[in-house]
């Protein structure tokens, strides 16, 4: 196999890249210049040595604790619950979220032998156990699907004994849009979660 | 509105042709295993997206070819102004079904459901009545996630709970585990059962009449039995409640046989005939003409469903029915169908003498191995 052959066929185990797409990324890095396809390389080999999951929350890192755990500015009374890493990123561009987060790392999903043993649910409890009522709120931000309420209701069994008060993320009308264009499942979640203004 | 164009590419046994039909419909003509349910099929397929004949979208490409295509375009009346263009393509590579209304790709494929309002009826309908009771629910979710909004979803996130807390359970998981997906289970399934309570309660006198005129005055009702107790359970509230209180009452049977039991999985309807008193279960002892009756009845609460809920003058497909019926029953049945307030009518026999619907004012065209001339 020629070294052209072999970074396509790399490429094309990316998510969302066919055999098509991968042959044009290759051409594209052969006309670039050396170096920018070097710093490229560099770049995906400084991903796979030094990038790592926190090892309190979950997060992404390049050191035992990810630059959230590791800011002692953040409020520590709050907890998010993610599912997947790169959610993390989401809710901090929001700059509204001064609290930590932990990532479960997937939801619950029987049909593909998913449990609480495989996602990061029992370092999640022993957290908020180890913090001796230092976390006053758990805010549980899975999706919206149904693997992820379902993932939302076992959180909420097993913290709420623990002390913390347990939170939902609100679902609703997306903001800057219009009533008329969404959809009606939302608009029914959007008026059960109505509140006082 | 009604179906004034239709384009077929690669659909089964038919040629690919551009038909142009007329208003009032179309009787088609020929003998067996030439076509006729495959065209009924095609346009129905652009209601429904999926057969009517419980195909898998393979099964209708033509032969040796790879894709299919059916493209359908209605011209508006006085009950929807404006006219449609469905396109619906299946790719047999991948799998790939590709629907697009008006040219654009709807967002979800139930978005693009019930665009022609059709109503189909067919010789297999009897399984409606004499088969088991998933062909009973089959037959309410159809109707119901062309014609009630919000059921298609409910249906979906109900099926999505159930199957993973039945893997839960398979799997022996504590129950601290399986209960997880009660809260979704139970809040799509009392929209389920609040949804064919209301459409079997508000329905089933019409169901009775239209039973009493095609079989020249005998009595059959209609009544929905849900898994889950409903008795006085009214508002949804109330359903969810019950539906809750027979999962907790069903847990151990549950943990034991390892899947889920107590839920609107398990509803039927039953279809009884109230004649001497004696109610008695068409499933059993109703007699072929009686079942067949009772069929076409429940396709007629259809369409009136159809005028009901959309407004619509409901198209109507009929697909060999008077083959096995009477000429008392079928005579009645024509009477009603040019009673009622139906909109285009699209018909298939195998002679002419079957044709008299519409006073015999039905265009006529022939089929003959998959090709159709007008």
């Amino acid at each position: 196999m020629s070294a052209i052959d072999r970074l396509s066929d790399e490429f094309s185990r990316l998510p969302g890249i066919g055999s098509k797409t991968a042959l044009r990324l290759v051409h594209h890095l052969m006309k670039a210049s050396k170096d920018d396809t070097r710093r490229l390389a560099r770049a995906l080999v400084d991903v796979a040595d030094k990038v790592r999951a926190c090892d309190v929350c979950g997060n992404f890192s390049e050191h035992d604790l990810c630059e959230i755990c590791s800011n002692p500015r953040r409020d520590v009374s709050v907890l998010c619950v993610v599912e997947e890493a790169y959610e993390v990123g989401a809710i901090e561009r929001t700059g509204q979220f001064r609290g930590l987060f932990h990532v479960l790392g997937g939801r619950l999903s029987p049909l593909d032998g998913i449990g609480p043993d495989e996602l990061n649910v029992a370092t999640l409890l022993r957290r908020i156990d180890g913090s001796r009522g230092e976390i006053r709120e758990v805010i549980i931000a899975t999706n919206a699907s149904v693997e992820g309420e379902a993932t939302s209701v076992f959180l909420e069994q097993e913290i709420s004994p623990m002390g913390p008060r347990v939170t939902r993320l609100a679902r609703g009308i997306p903001v800057g849009s219009d009533l008329e264009y969404v959809d009606g499942t939302t608009i029914a979640q959007a008026l059960a979660g109505r509140r006082e203004m | 509105m009604h179906l004034s164009a239709l384009s077929l590419r690669h659909f089964r046994n038919l040629r690919n042709q551009e038909l142009e039909l007329p208003r009032e419909g179309v009787a088609l003509i020929g003998d067996n295993a030439q076509g006729k349910s495959n065209f009924l099929e095609a346009i129905y397929y652009l209601e429904t997206l999926r057969s009517f004949r419980g195909a898998r979208d393979a099964q209708m490409l033509g032969f040796g070819e790879e894709v299919f295509r059916v493209v359908g375009t209605t011209e508006g009346g006085d009950d929807e102004p404006r006219g449609v263009q469905v396109a619906a393509a299946f790719q047999k590579k991948g799998k790939r079904k590709k629907v697009s209304v008006d040219g654009t790709e709807p967002d979800r494929l139930t978005d693009a459901l019930g665009h022609l309002s059709a109503v189909i009826f067919s010789p297999s309908d009897v399984d409606l009545v004499s088969g088991g009771p998933s062909e009973r629910r089959r037959f309410l979710d159809i109707v119901l996630s062309l014609n009630e909004p919000g059921y298609v979803r409910a249906l979906s996130d109900y099926r999505k709970s159930l199957s993973r807390r039945n893997a839960a359970l398979r799997a022996g998981q504590p129950w601290s585990l399986v209960s997880v997906w009660d809260q979704g289970l139970i809040r799509a399934g009392a929209e389920i059962m609040v949804a064919r309570r209301d459409w079997i309660g508000t329905r089933a006198s019409a169901f009775g009449d239209y039973y009493a005129r095609v079989s020249g005055g005998r009595r059959a009702r209609m009544t929905y039995r849900p898994n889950v107790s409903l008795e006085d359970a009214a508002s949804t509230d109330a359903v969810e409640h019950a539906f809750r209180e027979a999962l907790e009452a069903a847990r151990d049977r549950e943990a034991r046989r390892g899947v889920t039991v107590a839920g609107p999985h398990r509803d039927d309807v039953r279809l009884q005939l109230s004649d001497e008193g004696d109610d008695l279960d068409l499933r059993d002892y109703g007699s072929g003409g009686q079942r067949r009756t009772a069929a076409l009845a429940l396709r007629l609460v259809e369409a009136m469903t159809i005028r009901e809920r959309r407004s619509r003058r409901p198209m109507i497909l009929l697909d060999d029915v008077f083959a096995e019926l009477d000429g008392g029953r079928s005579e009645r049945i024509l009477e009603l169908m040019d009673g009622e307030d139906t909109g285009q009518v699209v018909l298939t026999a195998p002679k002419d003498a079957d044709v008299r619907i519409r006073r015999d004012a039905l265009p006529r065209w022939r089929i003959q191995a998959g090709e159709i001339t007008t």
